[in-house]
């Protein structure tokens, strides 16, 4: 695993708010046609690590590594090249899913990048029937559909999801799981995160647990049978209850 | 040496002024027309230089912590606004005593004052930003900070053609030697001051930055 | 280019919005008519020559309280649904996020001032000359909104996306306009005296905005998302 670069690596990412250190020394990769869950307890770092990994905030320390180029600022040819979904929709409420689709295309095309077209994004995701809808009256559950649509425009070779499992109906989980299937299918990288364990464990090749904002447990997919991966989660699981917390904090 | 340098500064400065004070009530002629009142000219034209410069200071720092993300600059520039604020009480203290003294008026909405008064208010708000803004308004404030220090000669000039008509603009440059004499250690002494809390305030800030760091050490010790 | 082309699309992306409501456009409206009612009322009683001082103050300063309700309810949308940060991991250059913004405030100031000035020109018989000299009135109203605009959309911006109060834009924006707008208000004065000086007044502004604007969109990368070497860091 160690020998190419893969898609995106970190280096010693650490990242503080003054006496807080949200992150402590990461090191982990993500490779072409890969999904990588990180798991963790409400506070544990997985946003700020993702946000990082946008671009959306710089690490206190170390290095990200992009398609094996260290980037301290990344640039619109990067951005283009990678999507990220929030944990929040981030839509215009007072626009139609299909223009909130569109907008991000045509700013798309205006860099010169190829984007898909938005109807059958829509389609894909099941939202077929409200693209003439304003958002503003969409479930929180059609608006992150939304979102990972806006997300896939570009074809992405790298995903970055928050909690992309929390608002949705077990339709919606089904159809999430199916999409991201496809997109490694398709050789993108993908890197999720969530809290909730069953979620990542039937998609998942690689799991991360982060605690305090450390890595603290790893468990590949690759070279288990399937049974085995799941007890080695389960263990995984058993360590994340165990590892005791400075403040206790409340698992949904 | 570097850990007493605020203390020496300090010492020097407690040396000068005493000296200053006598030299400039007692050694320096009396201004004809202004009268004894123009003595507060030799504190506050340092202090007003001494503002300026600070803001200066604290827009190029605030320039290196936005482009490197250093927090060593990013102390400095706090601790360049605080002494810019500081100075800047002192000049809008002294300049309407003296403007009362001589014309008549405490405010007379002279290009100088406003100017100082305006650029005051931009450093306070970079205080009050820095104080009251979120997570991310640290470099908020640093953007503040360099409009502050970009603005200095855009609020002197938009403040003189707004008022043309101003008395004391050449005061400065006309006046006699001796007076001059007397203003250079009235400077130092205010500038070893000045220099001397910016060093102080900055080793806080940076014993703070220190201390966070230490508290996050121990704890990832007590973890392990 | 490429920026300019997003930029366009973000603006119309909001003037889209704001066409769905209004708001923006009824309150700020509305609000430019209670500040000249006000205005007016203040200084209905003064003469002339007291008129031709009186008045740039109250454009200017209509301009102040306008920019800052403006500024203000723009990036509220952006907030409401932290739209914001979707526009900051897509392939969108900065400089398009921050003209976008600047071309819809300085929208909105504009049309404020269509009703302001001829507001003026009706209470105001000292307020003539900007009726005589349009070109003149105009080039003025676009440079003193440009120069309120090019500051405030970088403050504006970089309070939203820190999730700081509002209130520190007030505080941030009021000191640091104020040196833009009362240049604003000499010109606006040399043009009701008929002064010679005011072309000169002119050109000083448009190089007031030419320096906010470079500083502003070279600094907003950094204040947005924070750019530079963190790894150099200590």
């Amino acid at each position: 695993m160690t020998g190419e670069p893969g898609v995106l690596s970190m280096r010693g990412i650490g990242k503080r708010f003054g006496r807080l250190a949200v992150l402590r020394d990461l090191d982990f990769q993500v490779h072409a046609g890969e999904i990588v869950g990180l798991i963790g307890a409400n506070g544990a770092g997985k946003t700020t690590l993702l946000s990082i990994a946008a671009g959306l905030e710089p690490p206190s320390q170390g290095q990200r590594i992009y398609w094996g180029v260290p980037t301290e600022d990344l640039g619109v040819a990067l951005r283009a090249r990678m999507a990220s979904v929030s944990h929040t929709a981030q839509v215009y409420t007072r626009l139609t899913a299909l223009e909130n689709l569109q907008l991000f295309a045509d700013l798309r095309t205006a860099a010169g990048l190829p984007s898909a077209a938005c109807l059958p994004l829509l389609a894909r995701l099941g939202l077929e029937h409200a693209a003439a809808r304003t958002a503003g009256t969409f479930s929180r559950g059609m608006l992150q559909r939304l979102a990972l649509a806006r997300a896939l425009l570009g074809a992405p070779e790298l995903l970055l999801l928050d909690e992309p499992f929390t608002a949705l109906d077990r339709p919606g989980r089904a159809l999430l799981a199916e999409v991201l299937a496809s997109e490694r299918k398709r050789g993108a990288a993908i890197l999720l995160s969530s809290h909730d364990f069953d979620a990542i464990a039937g998609i998942a090749d690689r799991v991360v647990l982060l605690e305090g904002g450390r890595i603290v447990g790893e468990v590949a997919r690759r070279g288990q049978a399937e049974d085995m991966f799941h007890v080695a989660l389960q263990r995984l699981a058993g360590s994340l209850a165990a590892v005791p917390r400075e403040t206790p904090v409340p698992r949904d | 040496m570097a850990r007493r340098l605020p203390t020496v500064f300090l010492v020097a400065a407690a040396f000068i002024f005493p000296y200053c004070v006598q030299r400039i009530f007692l050694h320096t002629p009396i201004e004809r027309e202004m009268g004894t009142a123009q003595k507060i000219f030799y504190f506050h034209v340092p202090l007003a230089w001494l503002m300026m410069a600070f803001a200066i200071v604290a827009g190029i720092a605030a320039g290196i912590q936005l482009r490197r993300g250093s927090l060593r600059a990013e102390a400095t520039a706090l601790a360049a606004a605080e002494i810019v604020l500081l100075t800047g009480i002192g000049v809008l203290v002294t300049g309407p005593i003296w403007g009362h003294a001589t014309w008549g008026h405490a405010w007379t909405w002279d290009a100088r004052q406003v100017t100082t008064g305006l650029h005051w208010l931009i450093f306070a708000a970079y205080l009050l930003v820095r104080r009251y803004g979120a997570a991310g308004s640290d470099r908020l404030a640093a953007a503040l900070a360099i409009f502050g220090a970009v603005n200095v000669p855009i609020i002197y000039y938009a403040v003189k053609i707004w008022k043309t008509t101003h008395p004391s603009n050449e005061v400065v440059g006309s006046l006699p030697a001796e007076m001059w004499a007397s203003l250079w250690p009235a400077l130092i002494a205010l500038a070893l001051l000045s220099i001397a809390l910016l060093l102080v305030r900055l080793r806080q800030e940076l014993t703070d930055i220190a201390l966070d760091e230490a508290w996050i050490r121990l704890n990832e010790r007590g973890e392990a | 280019m490429t920026s300019l082309r997003q930029a366009w699309l973000l603006a119309r992306n909001d003037l889209r919005q704001e066409l769905r409501d209004l708001e923006l456009v009824l309150t700020a409206g509305f609000f430019s008519l209670v500040v000249l009612v006000m205005f007016g009322l203040s200084f209905s009683a003064l003469g002339r020559e007291a008129q031709v001082l009186a008045i740039p103050g109250v454009l200017w300063l209509a301009v102040a309280f306008i920019g800052a309700l403006t500024l203000t309810r723009i990036f509220d949308r952006e907030r409401e649904a932290d739209t914001l940060r979707a526009l900051l991991v897509a392939p969108v250059e900065r400089q398009a996020i921050y003209l976008g913004k600047a071309l819809v405030t300085l929208m909105v100031l504009l049309g404020c001032m269509a009703v302001l000035v001829p507001g003026l020109l009706l209470l105001f018989p000292a307020a003539a000359p900007m009726a005589t000299r349009p070109g003149a009135t105009a080039c003025l109203v676009v440079l003193g909104c440009i120069a309120y605009t090019s500051v405030g959309t970088l403050f504006a911006a970089g309070l939203a996306s820190s999730g700081g109060k509002n209130v520190l834009l007030s505080v941030i924006l009021y000191p640091l306009t104020t040196p833009a707008l009362l240049v604003a208000v000499v010109a606006t004065r040399a043009l009701l005296e008929g002064h010679p000086a005011f072309p000169a007044y002119l050109k000083q502004l448009a190089a007031i905005d030419a320096v906010t604007m470079v500083l502003s969109i070279w600094l907003f990368e950094s204040v947005l998302v924070g750019t530079g070497a963190s790894a150099r860091r200590r």
